[in-house]
C-alpha cells in the first residue's frame, strides 16, 4: 500500500479495527468489496490473513464479485449498543461470499419472514457514522 | 473443592469470592494454606497471592474463555507431572453484578470486532448463528431448544443454591419468553452470576491422605474450532470436539458407554444439544428430538447438566460442570444424586476470538476411582 488516508486509518482504529485491513476499507469507500487472495493457490480470505498453506508469500487484495449467499443469521431483538437500540429488531447475517470467505453483515431490504438460509444476496455500500463505508447485503433480484 | 455462594447481586467482591473459595477448598481437603505451591487463576486479573496469604512457586492467569476451567485442570496435571508443584489451586471468582453496578460494560469484552459495526454484540447472537444453522440443516425447532431449558430447569428445581431452585418452568413458558436474538428466547439464555470456586489438584497418592473424597482426572483433551473456520464449516460445528474427545478417552482408556453423566458447557440451549451429538451420544442432527424424548434426563441415555447447568443453576464460566461432576461423583448431590455416578464427561467452551466466531474447547473425564 502506497498512500494511506489518515482519516480512514483514524476511523478504522477508532472502531477497534486492524490496520492490516485498510485496503479493504479503502475499497469499500470506492464501492468495491475486496477479498485477500493467495495468488499461489487462489484461496480467498477475509479479513487480512495469511494463507493456511503459503503464508504471506503471495497475498493480495482483489476485487470480489459482491455476490454471496446467506449462510446463517440472527434477528437482534435486544441491543447493548446505544446507537442500535432504536433499530431493533434488525438482522445480522453471516454471508458466504461467492469467492469463499464468510462475512458478518446486516441484511437489508428483506422482511424477516422472507429470510432463508441459502438465499442469493448482493452487496450494497452504506455510509456509517464511524466514517467508514459498510458493505451490507440485500436480496439479489 | 471449595464452592462459595453463587447467585446474583451477592455484594461480594470478586477477589473476596476467590479467597473464600480457596479457604473452603483447603478446609475441604484438610490442608493449611502453605500446602498450595501452584496457583492458576482462571481468567485474567492481577495476582491474588498477597491478599490470600498464599506462597506458591508460581501464579499464572489463564484465559481461554469458558474452556479455561477444564484447561486449567489439564495444566495443573501437567505442572505437577513436570515437577513444578505438588498442590495446584485452580481458582475462579467473579462478581459480575458488582461490575454492572459500576455501570458500563467494556464494549470490547463481548464485542466481536468488525461485526459490532453491524450491531453484533453479545454471545447470544454468535451462538444464534450455530442454532440457526442447526435448524436449517436438521429441522431443529424452538421447542427442541425449549426441551433443553426445561430439562435443565427440572434438575435445578430440587437443587438448593441454584437460580432455578423451586422455580419450575414449562415448555409453554419457554415459548412465551421474549425473543432476544432469534432463535433464542430469554429462557434459552444464561445470565451472569457472582461466585467463587477453587479446585485443588495433586497426585493420587497425596489425595488419598486428605480429608475429602478425591476425584480423579482420568483424561483430558483440547480442540479449537478455528480449523473449521479455515475449511468453511465453522457454523456447523459448535466446537471442534473430535481431537479433544479422542485424546481424553484414550488417556482414560474408556469409551462413551463407560460415561455415567455429561456436564457440558451451556451458555445457550443449543450448546449441550450440539455437544451431545459431537461426542456421539446421539446421531448428528438428532439432539433436538433426543432432548424432547428425555434422553438427557436422569433416567435417559445420558443424564446431562444434572445440577441445572449454567442455564438454571449459576454461571461460573465453565466451573459449573466441574463442580456438578465432583458433587455427583462424591455422592453429595442430595435428592438430585444419580444412581450410577462413577464417571463424568465435562466440557468447557469459549473465547471467541473475533470475526471468525470460533471457540476453544476442553474435555475432561473425571471418575471416583483411579
Amino acid at each position: 500500500m502506497t498512500e494511506i488516508d489518515s482519516n480512514l486509518l483514524d476511523a478504522v482504529l477508532k472502531v477497534g479495527g486492524d490496520p492490516a485491513d485498510l485496503a479493504f476499507w479503502q475499497g469499500c469507500a470506492e464501492g468495491r468489496f475486496l477479498v485477500h487472495r493467495c495468488e499461489i493457490c487462489n484461496r480467498n480470505y477475509w479479513p487480512a490473513s495469511r494463507c493456511v498453506e503459503h503464508g504471506d508469500r503471495a497475498m493480495k487484495w482483489v476485487t470480489a464479485s459482491g455476490e454471496a449467499t446467506l449462510h446463517t443469521y440472527t434477528v437482534m431483538h435486544r441491543s447493548y449498543i446505544p446507537a442500535m437500540k432504536d433499530r431493533v429488531p434488525y438482522i445480522i447475517g453471516v454471508v458466504e461470499l461467492a469467492e469463499g470467505p464468510f462475512y458478518h453483515t446486516n441484511i437489508i431490504g428483506c422482511e424477516r419472514d422472507a429470510l432463508k438460509v441459502g438465499m442469493a444476496l448482493k452487496v450494497t455500500m452504506e455510509p456509517h457514522q464511524s466514517g467508514l463505508v459498510l458493505p451490507m447485503f440485500a436480496p439479489l433480484t | 473443592m471449595g464452592v462459595t455462594q453463587q447467585g446474583i447481586k451477592l455484594g461480594i467482591e470478586a477477589r473476596e469470592l476467590r479467597t473464600q473459595a480457596v479457604d473452603l477448598a483447603l478446609k475441604d481437603a484438610g490442608l493449611e494454606r502453605d500446602a498450595i505451591d501452584g496457583y492458576i487463576r482462571a481468567h485474567v486479573e492481577r495476582e491474588d497471592l498477597r491478599y490470600m496469604g498464599l506462597s506458591p512457586n508460581f501464579s499464572v492467569s489463564m484465559m481461554t474463555g469458558g474452556a479455561t476451567p477444564a484447561f486449567s485442570l489439564i495444566n495443573a496435571v501437567a505442572l505437577i507431572e513436570a515437577g513444578q508443584a505438588e498442590m495446584v489451586a485452580c481458582v475462579y471468582g467473579e462478581a459480575h453484578s458488582n461490575r454492572a453496578a459500576r455501570g458500563g460494560q467494556p464494549i470490547g469484552a463481548y464485542g466481536y470486532g468488525y461485526p459490532m459495526l453491524y450491531g453484533l454484540v453479545g454471545a447470544a447472537a454468535t451462538h444464534a448463528f450455530h442454532a440457526r444453522r442447526h435448524m436449517h440443516l436438521y429441522g431443529t425447532t424452538s421447542e427442541h431448544l425449549g426441551a433443553v431449558a426445561v430439562t435443565q430447569r427440572d434438575y435445578a428445581v430440587s437443587r438448593p443454591g441454584t437460580l432455578g431452585y423451586n422455580q419450575p418452568i414449562t415448555l409453554q413458558m419457554h415459548q412465551e419468553s421474549p425473543m432476544i436474538a432469534d432463535p433464542f428466547r430469554r429462557l434459552d439464555c444464561t445470565r451472569d452470576t457472582d461466585g467463587g470456586v477453587a479446585l485443588l489438584v495433586c497426585k493420587a497418592e497425596r489425595a488419598a491422605q486428605l480429608h475429602s473424597k478425591p476425584i480423579y482426572i482420568l483424561g483430558g483433551g483440547c480442540g479449537h474450532n478455528i480449523v473449521n473456520w479455515h475449511n468453511g464449516s465453522v457454523f456447523d460445528f459448535h466446537d471442534n470436539i473430535e481431537p479433544a474427545k479422542k485424546r481424553a478417552f484414550q488417556q482414560a482408556g474408556m469409551s462413551l458407554d463407560d460415561i455415567h453423566m455429561a456436564q457440558l458447557y451451556d451458555p445457550f440451549t443449543i450448546s449441550p444439544l450440539m455437544q451431545l451429538e459431537a461426542f456421539g451420544f446421539v446421531a448428528k442432527g438428532q439432539g433436538g428430538p433426543f432432548y424432547g424424548e428425555g434422553g438427557a434426563r436422569r433416567d435417559g441415555r445420558i443424564p446431562t447438566n444434572t445440577g441445572g447447568g449454567q442455564l438454571s443453576a449459576y454461571y461460573t464460566t465453565g466451573f459449573t460442570g466441574v463442580i456438578e461432576a465432583v458433587t455427583q461423583l462424591r455422592g453429595q448431590a442430595g435428592p438430585g444424586q444419580l444412581e450410577k455416578a462413577s464417571t463424568a464427561l465435562v466440557s468447557g467452551h469459549g473465547m471467541n476470538a473475533g470475526v471468525q466466531n470460533t471457540w476453544a474447547h476442553a474435555t475432561l473425564i473425571l471418575g471416583n476411582e483411579p
